[in-house]
């Protein structure tokens, strides 16, 4: 073969031909075939998610008072492979100082191969912006500044147990704070950025983004000028009585509404990391009590109710020794025939006992399941327990006698206001709330909390039965005297319940004093319940829910009715309830 | 001698036309270029807006901050304790209450209130 100029011509040229169909193959197979995967692999290099973080929403009261918002606060984190070995002294020193870390731990943090430390979370913003600057000054470098909200309660202990808090990583725990999270936290966004290598964004190829929605403000139903009154007064009477547990509650009786709910012992929001167990339980719904004489209303009601008796029937109530399924039952006096009316006025147990027995275990036991005893109310609040009502099937002899009067059952302080708000709202169950809405930052409304009717509990006539006789409580022939506000006429049940000891049977000499009631006994505005576990009283036998916790519902319902402007009857202006305490004899049961 | 004429003739209107074409390529070039630089640019300031933005929107969180302890019940009762805040009780004696508002017989007439609580 001659290898002639032509031919040498074009073999060189079909030499290029395959060369560069060769680099086009090459060329077709990474830009259309391997496309997505390098694709990916260069973004990994150069684009990432970029977290847009939601703000969580605020909680405010019922007249938009702010109870739990955020702060902007950063956190310092270091990564200890951009440090300057001959600079971490330098670092340590610095930093020990400006963030009040201990040398030591900061050595041992730094000293570390990690990427990711984070040195202090919730680190103020002038003092970021401090430390920044020292840390330019000295060029420093590896040590890194990221946002961040920390959740802030101006009124620190007030309210604290209803509104809760949350964790570091801003998810609510407790209170409102964990039952409405879902609503509070929002939703992050994201963005897909570019960086340079200097580490700076490209605006340029910002890629898809998605915004985020800042969490939702709950109102609560709360109003924050009870809810003083009622802390005010609480701690009042523990700095008085020094009692182990107290829970003062206010509510609307027509909408379920909670307008103030007060526990003893508190924390402080701010610092509850330093809070006990016990200091955070919110007992008004999670603890659960015998009530005592203040569970008679349910009692009286059921009777009055099934058309049983009449207010003005007469019930003789033994002479105060009663013998029934061989144990004795005994009231505080010797009463003899007694209304059903005073039945409640006097706080009689055996009348209490007969009332039951002539409903009968079974009917009984559906009237205490229908005023919502047994079963959780439903408020927005975690954690609610159901009480203890047993079936009459676990009943024993004596307890058609015993659980009229409060004992052998257990509810909670909530579920007890409730039922006296049934009463006070014409028979009418009312599921309680303590969220009155939830709005967007701007204010428009996404949900609204109307009242809602669990059932007819009792008639109306029955209920405003019960009402007139609730008035002899408190009043010089009833035992909460002491509960009488001037001006105004309350309707209300003391209570007072020897202590159940875990071990079984009763703590001697231990009692849990209560008192519920209502005001203007006519047109009710707010029903409360104050409750003291093991009050120390001066006298053992001043320890009764009429005189430890009726004057204490009597300052609060008087200055609740100041600052809701209910105008006082003037003919009903007479002395004082601490005047009337000692000119009644008679204990308050 | 037509032949030679023919060869050096300079054909004006493709010239032209080549100029042009290569001018508009040219500024298209150039446009691109500056419009992409502006691109970039307005990315920056956008940036840095959007900083300043975030900036003040935390100084406002923590303006809103202060304010919310500052005016919080705690504070305010501390301070009244303390003697900065001056309040007093108002005495129930100086509490007008006007009776509710009855509806008017007539657009223009005269609505008369009255204090219940005095007329007594």
């Amino acid at each position: 073969m001659r290898w002639n100029g032509r031919t040498r011509c074009a073999l060189v040229c079909i030499g290029f031909v395959l060369l560069f169909s060769a680099f086009s193959f090459r060329l077709i197979y990474l830009q259309l075939v391997k496309h997505d995967e390098y694709a990916g692999l260069a973004a990994e290099k150069h684009v990432y998610k970029q977290p847009i973080y939601a703000e969580r929403g605020a909680i405010t009261d019922a007249n938009g008072e702010v109870l739990a918002h955020n702060v902007p606060v950063e956190i310092v984190v270091a990564d200890t492979s951009h440090l300057n070995k001959e600079k971490v002294a330098e670092a340590v020193a610095l930093l020990s100082r400006d963030l009040k870390i201990d040398a030591d731990e900061l050595w041992g943090k730094l000293g570390s191969d990690r990427h990711y430390i984070v040195l202090k979370r919730d680190v103020p913003e002038s003092a970021a912006d401090a430390l920044r600057a020292k840390l330019r000054e000295q060029n420093l470098r590896g040590i890194y500044f990221e946002h961040d909200a920390a959740r802030l309660y101006p009124n620190g202990s007030m309210l604290c147990h209803v509104i809760g808090f949350t964790d570091f990583d801003h998810k609510g725990i407790q209170g409102v704070e964990a039952s409405m999270d879902e609503y509070l936290r929002g939703q992050d966004g994201y963005r897909y950025i570019e960086h340079n290598r200097a580490g700076q964004e490209i605006v340029l190829y910002r890629g898809q983004e998605r915004a985020s929605r800042d969490g939702y403000q709950v109102h609560l139903s709360v109003d924050l000028n009870l809810q003083n009154i009622v802390e005010n007064e609480i701690d009042a009477a523990v700095r008085e009585y020094s009692p182990e547990r107290a829970t003062i509650l206010l509510m609307r009786p027509q909408t379920g509404e909670v307008l103030a709910m007060a526990n003893r012992p508190n924390f402080d929001l701010n610092q509850r990391s330093t809070a006990r167990p016990e200091q955070m339980k919110n007992r008004a719904v999670i603890d659960m009590m015998e009530p005592g004489s203040t569970f008679k209303i349910v009692t009286a009601a059921a009777a009055l109710n099934e058309k049983k008796v009449r207010p003005d029937t007469t019930i003789y109530c033994e002479k105060g020794i009663w013998n029934y399924g061989g144990r004795t039952l005994h009231d505080h006096r010797p009463y003899g025939e007694l209304s059903v009316q005073d039945i409640l006025v006097k706080s009689s147990n055996i009348g209490a006992a007969k009332l039951a027995i002539s409903l009968g275990d079974q009917k009984f036991y559906e009237y205490i399941r229908r005023f919502g005893f047994g079963e959780r109310t439903g408020v927005e609040l975690p954690g609610e327990i159901n009480g203890m009502i047993r079936p009459p099937q676990n009943w024993s002899k004596i307890s058609i006698t015993r659980i009229p009067m409060g004992h052998e059952v257990a509810v909670t302080p909530l579920q007890m206001t409730v039922a006296m708000a049934t009463i006070a709202n014409g028979g009418k169950l009312i599921t309680p709330r303590v969220v009155k809405s939830i709005t967007t930052a701007d204010g428009k409304t996404i949900s609204e909390f109307s009242p809602s009717v669990v059932r007819q509990v009792i008639s109306e006539e029955t209920a405003k039965q019960i009402g007139r006789a609730l008035r002899g409580v408190v009043s010089d022939r009833g035992t909460a005297a002491a509960a009488a506000v001037p001006g105004f006429i309350i309707a209300g049940k003391t209570g007072t319940a020897q202590k159940v000891d875990p071990h079984g049977g009763y703590e001697k000499g231990k009692y849990i004093v209560s008192f519920t009631g209502f005001l203007p006994a006519d047109h009710p505005e707010f029903v409360g319940l104050v409750v003291l576990d093991d009050a120390k009283t001066s006298k053992p036998e001043l320890n009764y829910g009429g005189l430890v916790a009726g004057p204490i519902f009597a300052r609060i319902a008087e200055k609740a009715a100041r600052y809701l402007d209910l105008a006082p009857q003037p003919d009903l202006i007479k002395p004082t309830a601490a005047g009337r305490v000692a000119s009644t004899s008679a204990p308050g049961h | 001698m037509n032949r030679s004429r023919q060869l050096n003739r300079v054909g004006a209107a493709s010239l032209a036309r080549w100029i042009v074409i290569t001018a508009l390529l040219a500024a298209a070039g150039l446009c691109y270029v500056y419009l992409t630089l502006q691109l970039h640019r307005l990315g920056d300031r956008k940036k840095s807006l959007e900083t300043e933005l975030v900036g003040l929107r935390t100084q406002n969180d923590v303006a809103n901050v202060q304010i919310a302890a500052l005016t919080s019940r705690s504070a305010l009762q501390r301070r009244l304790k303390e003697g900065y805040l001056k309040m007093i009780p108002i005495a129930e004696q100086n509490i007008v209450r006007l009776a509710p508002i009855r509806p008017a017989p007539e657009e223009n007439a005269i609505r008369p209130v009255a204090n219940d609580q005095v007329s007594r």
